[in-house]
Formats: C-alpha cells, structure tokens, sequence
C-alpha cells in the first residue's frame, strides 16, 4: 500500500511506502501496522497535530471493508481525528479536470477498475475490473526473467538467476519493469502476440531492442534480453478466453451505461493509477479500443464510435489523490460531508456504500429529539 | 557472551491499555500513578519545528508556510545523505572587461557519501554559498489553484443553500399532499454525511445570483496522444541516465514531547523543551541483566547467574517470587524457574565510589548460595532453571521483581505532620521475563 498524503493548500504530495502484504491478515496485525503507518505520516512527514486536520482518505471502491473500518478506527481511537471523509478515486480524479461527467479507469497494482461516472455520481452497476495490473506484470516478467536472462558475476558469466540470487525481489522486478520496459504499438504490439501462441507457426516476430545490462548488487550484472523488454507488456492487452483485455473494460462498461450517457463518457476518458504511467500505455490504449469497438460484439450496440482522452494536471498515480486534496480544501463543506468523531463514537461505525444498515444520520443533528413522522406534520397549525 | 547484553534478552511488562513486553531500556516511569509506561500509552504532541542538519529552530507559522522544508539544506537524491556546499574557483570573464579573465567563487552540492554533486545532472554552479539553489515550479500549480477557487466557489454556495434550508425547516407545516406534489419530501433531500459527492453538480453556475462568477473552463479531452518516440525500439539505454535531477530539500524534524494528560502551550525555544514524562524507567527500577547460562537439558536443573543493578541512592530491597501456574503474566514461559526467597539488598548507587579509595567494605552478609558477587549497587544472584520442553528453542522464564520504591520526585503534598520529610516508600512489582536461548543439544 502506497500512501500520498498531504494537507490541504500544499499540491505536492508526500510519499510513504509501506508493505501491507495480504488484506486477509488478521484485525489486530492490521492495526497495528496501519497506526505505526499513519503514525510516521504525522510525526514524521506533516508535522501537525492529528486532533487540528480533518482527513480525507481517497479509497477503491472495491476495498474490503473490515480494512476501512479497522483504518476508520485507527484514525478515530488511535489519533482522535476531528472527521474522517471516504472518497472513491475515480470520483476524485474528475475534480482535477473540472468537468461532471468521465469514464475512469483505474489502472493500479492488484487490478484494473473502470468506473463511468455522469453527472459526478458514479455509475455503480456499470463497474468492471480485470486482475491486470502492477501485480500481475510482475509476476509475468519475473518469470521471464528466471527463464531467459543470465547474471554475469565478477567471476563468472552466463550464470542462470536462480543459481546466483534464488529469487528476484519485488522491488528490483519494479525497478526493472520501469526503466527498462515498455508498451508497443498496436501493430508491433499484434505482431508479438501472433508470434508468442503461433497459431499457425509462420508468424515472425519482429526485431526485438537492445538488451540491458541491469546492475545488480554486489557486482552482479544481470543481462535483461530485448525481447522482455517489449512483450511483458502484452499481458494487458492480450486477450484470454472471455476475450477481456483492458481495452475492452471500458467498452464492457459503456455498454452497461444508459444509452444517453454513452458519447458523453466515450468523449471524456480518464486513466489514473501508477501503471498508466508506462511509456507508450496511453496511445496503445486508444489504438486497442478503435480496434475493438469495430469487432461486432461493440459495434453493433455501441452508436458513437469517437474517443476521447483527457490529460490531467498531474502524473496518473497521483490524480485522484489530487482531486481529494482539491476536494479537501473545500473547508466550507467538508465538514458537513465526513462522518464525524462524535458520529463514530455513537454509532461504532461508518457508512460504506454496499452496507444497507447505516441508519439516516439526520436524527443526530437535533440531538436528542427523533424526527416527528411526516403524517404529524400534516396535521399541524404552526405557522 | 555478548549476546546475553543484548536488551531484548529482558523484557518488564507494562500494563497498560495493552499489555506490552518491552526492555527496560525503552520504558518510561510515570511518577503520578508510579508505574512503568510505555510510548504506547503516551500521546505524542506536536511542540516545535528544527531541521535536522542545520538545527535552525522555526516557528510553527513559517514552517507551515514552508511546507516542512528548510530552505538552505539539501538531501542527496541517490542515498538521501545530507549534501554540503562546495565551493570552487572558476575562471570567469571579468564584467569590465570581457577578455581578461579572473578567478570566481562557485558553489556546487556534493554529497559526502555517495559523491554526487550537482554538476552530475547539469545543474549550474551558483554564485552565492546559500539561497542560490530554487525548487522547480509544479507546471500545473496555475490550473490547480483555478480549480481550487471554482469549487470553493460552489461549495460556499452549497453552504448557504444548506443554511437557508435549516432555516427554512423551522417553518415546515406544509401538509402531506403539498410535499408530495413537489417532489421527494424534504427529509430525503438532506445530504446524508458520507454520501457520495453528487450533489455539487446541482449548483452549477446557471443561478446568476452572484455577482462575481468564477467559471473554469472544463479539461479539453485529447484525440491523440503522442505514440513512443521510433527510436525507442532501438535505442540503447544506460541506466544511469534514469537518476533523478532534482534536488531534494530536506524534511524538517519534530520535537515531540510525550504526555499523558492534556496539553500545555507550545514551547517557543527549543532548548527549554521537556518531556513531559520526565521518568526513563531505567533510572527508578532495578534492572535484571543475565550474566551466564550454563548448557540448559530439558528436565535437568540448571543455575543461570543474572544481576541485579540498583539506578537510586537509597538501599533498595528486593524479594523474587516466581509466577503462579495460574498467573497470566507469566504464560509465555517454557520452563519452571525457582528463585531465591530471601530478600536482597541493594546497596544504593554511589557515583564518587570508583573514585573513593577509603571506603569501606559492605557488610551485608550474603548467603554464598544466593549471591555470587556484589560490586557497590550491582549484585550477581542465582536462579534455578528447569526446562519443560523438549525442542524448545528459545527457554523462556517469568518472575517477580518487588522492590519499594521512594517517589522523591513526587509533588509534595502539603501534609498536616510539618517536619516530615522522607517521602515514603511503596513497595513495586515487576513482571520481567528472560529469554535464555536453546537448549543444548
């Protein structure tokens, strides 16, 4: 898990890396690591006292629940904030770019996560994901790299990875993937792809680049071959049995859309998340989805056949957290938006858009007295 | 033998919301409800802001205003080391007279451990020793303080629309069939606090009410975007090339004073800070050290040699009693411990001794089977070990410490008995738990 953080008026965030390895760790290990977490965010990067800032926590809306309540009590019990503010990041990511209505896709380290929102209220039923992402490329080039690649040490050359270091770390697998390797274009991209399942063993696949000697530590050199350099990449374009890519996340979710919507959003697309940050991802992206909204699956349902995309004022991994530092500096009305302290401690909880049981907060604005049923109004000679 | 100092060999438990184990060493005393306290049981306070290379001390509003950075000090972008100024003479055209040319100062940044210096990635030697070095501008910070100011905009609206509407609830008798006729009632139409934001779209600007309207103008979404460069295929990369070029300025420090209660004003001068909690554990109760393990067998008793050091002035009292079966405090052991049941005494920590050539000897009469040694307030004393596991790989044992105590920092309470000094003595019990490594194979 990857933390932004800053307080409002300030637009650089601060970064603060922490390994939160599973979701299904148990409630107190998961408390304990998210207060040392938030912890050093406060006393070593902001500098402020938790008890003065309201917190607004930009959120997927697919995060798991018991990890927002358990973070939701580490804010409250543990720092004593004065309000807390959930904000799904793909309502967020549209306030940087001052309109009302986008398809966002979110392409992130577990999964891709494509969300419409019109209107800004988000589109819920229209959601689709796809585990492709950050996780998933690692995993791939990992396994690449163990097969293919060589280390030369200061002794000898040609030495198989797994016999000098065992395994890759993630962090070098990162390092790797993000200077050494990039998107193709569609055509070389369709080359690749042909090439690697063979279909009917004549494709050729076209001329690799340079490889890159990767220096690992302790004079190790590890020799990353060309060929990875381009083709890792199309693990997120190429198509599986259900013919899922994540081009076709967003004509999947158009389709889901009412149809008055569909060429607002077609016209207004918004890609955040740290792995729309590869070199070349933006533009095969495109070149993806204009191909497949010809295949008849799409064409047939979709009428409007032009695509947009937007560029905001900031890199995409960190656009929603944008939004929600824009969104946080509201101070008129953020107060009346986040669940508050007192709220918390009465209820024991917060509200989460898939749980039916919050009750309608507004009975605990007139401390106190319950709201008069509506038939007693009927009947009243007030004035 | 070393590894029998380590810290964590020794752990007191401190019973706090949680109960914690932790070494003596990282424990604090609290002298209102005299016992110990770990830093999870204080609450950390913001006091003051200094930066951690050039100690400048700033204040809360300037340091605010600059962002948490200090302007002159910089870290290194490859090993986040502290960079130094370096400076150089450099020929340099004189301003008079273009042709002659005469020896400048110029400074650059090296870092001391890595050796990278500015120059590395281009970045021009300044002519002044400090001030000289800008942060780059972000490109968008225009836009994004537009966006800023337009939905403020909307949201203060959105508050006096809220606030009209409390208003305007004061006054509800309309009956049912009106509020039916105009839509959903007016309890549906609050906002319920954490709904989605959906509603500032409501208050776009089409309600010319205010005079002065800020309006954005909306993201133009782009047909295409820039494909990779050709050369990209085929280029050859370095990686070095691929290093960060801009400087890092350096994250100022807090001074955080620890207390349990509530908070006092800040503190304007960094050198008269101090913690709240003044009490480090180490300083009031007796620390357990072990000395030597002999080979530990299971089932086989063993005599462990531990030492006990007396931190105050005054003759300290010491009695050990081992853990109930029962006692949750002790459910981590994994052997049954005997300890000695005579009382001990410590003999009071006297800095001049080493120093006092004269002084004479202790007279304390130890039983030789107890006390092994005792050097001015350190004793050397027994405990018998009998493992009770078989493949245990750390033995674990639990005991009690009860020692008294004398609260001589204490507030003193005006008493009705004048003339009564001392302050009395409570007596104080530990839970220290000892990890003494593997059984011997």
């Amino acid at each position: 898990m990857y933390g932004n953080c800053n307080m409002y008026l300030n637009v650089t965030p601060h970064f603060q890396a922490i390994k939160v390895v599973q979701y299904n760790i148990n409630t107190e290990e998961l408390y304990v690591i998210l207060k040392e977490f938030i912890h050093i965010l406060y006393f070593r990067h902001l500098l402020v006292n938790p008890r003065d800032r309201r917190v607004v926590i930009i959120e997927s809306i697919l995060c798991p629940s018991h990890f927002r309540e358990t973070l939701t009590k580490v804010f409250f019990k543990q720092f004593e904030v004065p309000s807390v503010l959930f904000a799904p990041s793909h309502l967020m990511a549209i306030m940087t770019l001052g309109i009302n209505s986008a398809l966002v896709m979110d392409c992130g380290h577990t999964e891709t996560l494509v969300l419409p929102v019109y209107e800004c209220t988000p589109i819920l039923p229209a959601w689709e994901a796809l585990p492709l992402g950050g996780k998933a490329i690692h995993k791939e080039l990992d396994g690449l790299l163990v097969e293919q690649c060589t280390v030369d040490t200061d002794t000898t050359t040609g030495q198989s990875v797994p016999a000098v270091i065992g395994t890759i770390p993630e962090e070098t697998v990162e390092d790797i993937k993000v200077r050494t390797c990039f998107v193709s274009d569609l055509q070389r991209g369709l080359k690749i792809q042909e090439a690697k399942f063979n279909l009917d063993g004549t494709a050729e696949r076209p001329a690799p680049p340079p490889d890159v000697d990767y220096p690992l530590d302790g004079e190790k050199i590890l020799h990353v071959k060309g060929s990875i350099r381009d083709s890792v990449m199309e693990i997120l374009f190429e198509q599986d049995n259900e013919e899922k890519s994540v081009a076709s996340l967003i004509l999947d979710a158009l389709v889901k859309c009412p149809i008055d919507t569909r060429k607002v959003l077609s016209e207004n697309l918004v890609v955040i998340g740290g792995t729309a940050m590869l070199p070349g991802f933006l533009h095969r992206l495109l070149a993806e989805i204009r191909l497949l909204v010809e295949k008849p699956r799409y064409s047939d349902v979709l009428a409007s056949k032009s695509f947009r995309i937007h560029a905001p004022p900031a890199k995409p991994n960190c656009t929603a957290w944008l939004g929600g530092a824009i969104f946080g500096a509201l101070q008129d009305i953020l107060g009346s938006r986040s669940v508050s302290r007192d709220y918390y401690n009465q209820t024991g909880r917060i509200p989460d858009w898939c749980c039916l049981s919050s009750p309608p907060p507004e009975s605990l604005y007139e401390a106190g007295k319950t709201p008069p049923p509506l038939m007693k109004r009927a009947f009243s000679t007030e004035k | 033998m070393a590894s029998l100092l380590q810290p964590d060999r020794v752990a007191y438990l401190v019973r706090g919301e949680k109960r914690i184990r932790a070494p003596l060493s990282q424990l604090y005393f609290c002298r209102y409800c005299s016992e110990l306290r770990s830093l999870e049981c204080v609450s950390h306070e913001v006091d003051s802001h200094y930066c951690p290379s050039c100690l400048e001390n700033m204040p809360s509003a300037e340091a605010k205003l600059k962002k948490n950075r200090c302007a002159n000090c910089f870290d290194c972008p490859c090993c986040m080391h502290t960079l130094s100024t370096r400076a150089t003479n450099i020929p340099a055209p004189l301003p008079d007279d273009p042709t002659k040319t005469a020896m400048k100062k110029a400074y650059y940044l090296a870092c001391g451990f890595c050796r990278w210096t500015s120059r590395d990635v281009g970045m021009a030697d300044k002519s002044v020793a400090s001030g000289g070095w800008q942060e780059p501008e972000n490109p968008h910070t225009q836009r994004i303080n537009k966006l800023i100011e337009y939905y403020q905009q909307l949201a203060h609206r959105e508050k006096q629309e809220r606030d009209r509407k409390k208003l305007a609830r004061r006054r509800q008798c309309m009956p049912l069939a009106f509020s039916e006729k105009y839509g959903l009632g007016t309890r549906l139409q609050k906002q319920r606090s954490g709904a989605p934001i959906s509603s500032l779209a409501g208050l776009s600007l089409k309600e010319g009410e205010d005079q002065k309207e800020i309006s954005i103008e909306p993201a133009q979404a782009l047909d295409e975007v820039e494909p990779l460069p050709e050369d990209c295929y085929t280029r050859p990369i370095s990686l070095p090339e691929a290093l960060l070029t801009s400087l890092v300025q350096v994250d100022l420090h807090l001074f955080v004073s620890l207390h349990r209660t509530s908070s006092l004003k800040p503190e304007f001068n960094p050198t008269s800070i101090k913690f709240k909690i003044q009490l480090v554990a180490v300083s009031y109760i007796p620390e357990v050290r072990i000395m030597s393990i002999p080979n530990l067998r299971y089932m086989k008793e063993s005599q462990v040699l531990l030492t006990l050091t007396n931190p105050v002035e005054n003759i300290t009292h010491v009695t050990l009693a081992a853990c109930e079966d029962e006692d949750p405090d002790g459910m981590n052991s994994t052997a049954k411990v005997i300890v000695p049941t005579k009382e001990l005494v410590l003999a009071g920590k006297d800095a001049a001794a080493e120093y006092d050539e004269l002084a004479e000897p202790q007279d304390f009469q130890d039983d030789p089977d107890v006390v092994a040694f005792r050097k001015s307030n350190k004793i050397g004393f027994f405990i018998k070990v009998i493992p009770q596991k078989e493949e245990d790989a750390d033995v674990t044992v639990s005991f009690k410490v009860r020692h008294d105590f004398r609260n001589l920092a204490a507030p003193i309470r005006p008493s009705e008995e004048t003339g009564d000094a001392a302050a009395e003595a409570i007596w104080l019990v530990q839970n220290v738990e000892l990890r003494l490594g593997p059984l011997a194979p």
